[in-house]
């Protein structure tokens, strides 16, 4: 069963490269992909049991909502709590990958990426 | 203040009339009228105006070398072209000579009206300065030889501050062809330390200080300069150029000296046979861009792409801090939406050379002027030229490759989307708690279209073991 992959990104040219590099995963089936522009309207789907997800791939600086925050909200939720989550940034900062650790994000990517490199890790993440 | 004066330089009447009765609606106006080039060079020499408008298409002389003329020997004065021509090679090439508007015909009365304003205010600026700090006062650390030439300004509010911007940029990239490759990062401090002590109702001098080689900068304020990250790290970026100390920030630009006897000779021949109006060969003018978008590229720039805000400012703020002049750009940067879709359509209907450079130069370079006339968001116009830049270079390649060029035009479709939704955010619904949200991301989004499109390894420093893992 195809594993579901959402990103959230207020970039539609983030989530449109994003789209492209994972190319090969979604028509092979292997992952399905749903994107977000707006993290409060991921949230909100989250939390009324509309939306689920395998892997959740989310920008930090977004005009709506810190990409961190949305992380601790999900994190804080019981049926969230084991599911990964990647942060695809160009944040480098030690501090903010420290904040990203204490939250409980599994990995953290720096954009601009290398397509390959999001496709392996994406891989490994899910374990397909 | 005394009263200001004003030409315009129009063939027709009727124009004539219209852009009269705009100037009129101003205070303090004395406006002449010329019927074509020679006529308005008399004129200036005679009354001397403080603001042309001028139209192109001008007989005898036309309004290109007729602009030229009055930049070379009143570079003081300020030249807004009024035209129908839609050619932004003649846009361009106005602008390389130093003419601080480009406005297209039909006569939009509320923009000229708009940019006559801010034309006013500006020189209200200068010329207020002379009267109220001495001489003495202006003196810059970095030389004790007198100066050519002093101008002082004082600034009081946050249009005071964007129309300094506007002189410097106009003064460095324009009148004096100043070799400067920091100046953005020279105005974007600035802007960044100004704003800090407006914000506590403290004023400031500028005292601009000019020799034949150097153009001297100092900001006084009234109480010491508390750096901030963001400035911090600007003045880093300008080394030696800049020193901050107690209340004082100075700055030094070397000027670099061009050709500029040459080209005054050129056009004097040209009056003097009154020939014909000749137009700049174009290979010159795109020999010149082209360098210019190169230089662009270099590390350094990159670098400036990726600077952090530690500071951030809100929507809110920012535009309760900006100027009028700033609804002129926004309402520019409106109206390209539907080019930005249009133009790319044609782009995979008629694949060409010709159409990627159309939507270059006339989509990505007018978004690039604008932002970059907004000061606080020249990464994002770098990040915009960077790629012009690069899809020139790579022109004929992408044309060659249909499924390339299908690629490019979907990831510039949601570029242009991108730019779309971050107005909105900043200057429409002002719901961002920080206006730099999309800086670093955009810069990131345009170099991988051009990791994809140019199949090009990507040259970062932070990235090199892809995914860090927890």
């Amino acid at each position: 069963m195809a594993k579901r992959v959402i990103i959230v990104d207020d970039s539609r040219a983030v989530v449109a490269t994003a789209e492209l590099a994972l190319e090969g995963l979604i028509t092979s089936g292997v992952i399905e992909f749903q994107a977000y522009l707006n993290p409060a309207e991921l949230l909100e789907a989250l939390q009324n049991g509309s939306e689920n997800f395998d892997l959740l791939i989310s920008d930090v600086n977004m005009p709506e909502m810190n990409g961190l925050d949305l992380s601790r909200y999900i994190k804080n939720d019981e049926r969230f709590k084991t599911k990964p989550i990647i942060i695809l940034t160009t944040e480098s900062s030690e501090a903010l990958k420290m904040k990203g650790k204490e939250i409980g994000v599994t990995g953290w990517m720096v954009k601009p990426f290398a397509e390959e490199k999001l496709v392996k890790s994406i891989k490994m993440v899910l374990g397909v | 203040m005394d009263t200001l004066k004003i030409l315009i330089a129009d063939s027709t009447e009727e124009n004539r009339l219209v852009l009269k009765s705009i100037a009129k609606k101003m205070q303090c106006f004395d406006i002449f009228e010329a019927l074509d080039g020679i006529d308005a060079l008399e004129l200036i020499a005679i009354h001397q105006p403080h603001i042309i408008i001028i139209d192109v298409m001008l007989p005898r002389l036309d309004g290109f070398h007729t602009a030229k003329l009055i930049k070379l020997h009143y570079p003081q004065t300020i030249v807004m072209a009024v035209t129908s021509i839609i050619d932004p090679n003649m846009e361009k090439n106005m602008a390389s000579i130093g003419v601080a508007a480009y406005v297209h015909k039909p006569i939009d009365k509320e923009l000229i009206h708009f940019k006559l304003q801010s034309f006013q205010a500006l020189l209200h600026s200068r010329k207020k300065e002379y009267k109220q700090v001495s001489v003495e006062e202006a003196l810059n650390p970095f030389s004790l030889d007198i100066r050519h030439f002093k101008t002082i300004f004082t600034i009081t509010n946050s249009e005071a501050m964007m129309d300094f911007g506007l002189w410097l940029l106009t003064r460095c990239e324009d009148d004096m062809n100043i070799t400067c490759p920091k100046i953005d990062i020279t105005v974007e401090l600035f802007y960044e330390l100004m704003r800090q002590k407006l914000r506590n109702k403290e004023s400031l001098y500028i005292i601009v200080e000019e020799s034949f080689v150097e153009i001297f900068i100092t900001l006084q304020f009234e109480t010491s300069i508390e750096l901030q990250a963001k400035a911090s790290a600007l003045q880093k970026e300008l080394d030696e150029q800049c020193m901050i100390k107690d209340n004082a920030a100075c700055i030094r630009l070397r000027l670099h000296q061009k050709e500029d006897l040459q080209e005054e000779k050129k056009i004097i021949q040209t009056v003097q046979s009154e020939t014909a109006p000749t137009k700049v060969a174009p290979s010159e003018t795109k020999d010149k861009s082209e360098t210019k978008d190169k230089k662009v590229l270099e590390g350094k720039d990159k670098e400036l792409l990726r600077q952090s805000f530690v500071e951030k400012t809100s929507a809110i703020d920012y535009i309760s801090d900006i100027g009028g002049d700033v609804l002129d750009e926004i309402r520019d940067l409106e109206s390209l939406d539907e080019e930005w879709t249009q133009k790319l359509h044609t782009i995979e209907r008629e694949p060409s050379t010709q159409s990627l450079h159309d939507f270059i130069d006339n989509v990505l370079g007018v978004y690039v002027k604008a932002i970059n006339n907004l000061f606080e968001f020249t990464a994002l116009g770098y990040a915009l030229l960077s790629l012009g830049s690069f899809l020139k270079e790579n022109a004929q390649l992408i044309v060659d490759e249909p499924a390339k060029l299908k690629t490019l035009a979907m990831l510039l479709e949601h570029l242009g989307a991108d730019l779309t939704s971050w107005r909105e955010h900043i200057f429409s619904l002002q719901d961002t708690a920080d206006i730099h949200y999309l800086d670093s991301s955009f810069f990131s989004s345009c170099m991988q279209i051009e990791q994809i499109i140019g199949n090009k390894e990507l040259a970062t420093d932070d990235d090199d073991d892809g995914m860090e893992f927890f």
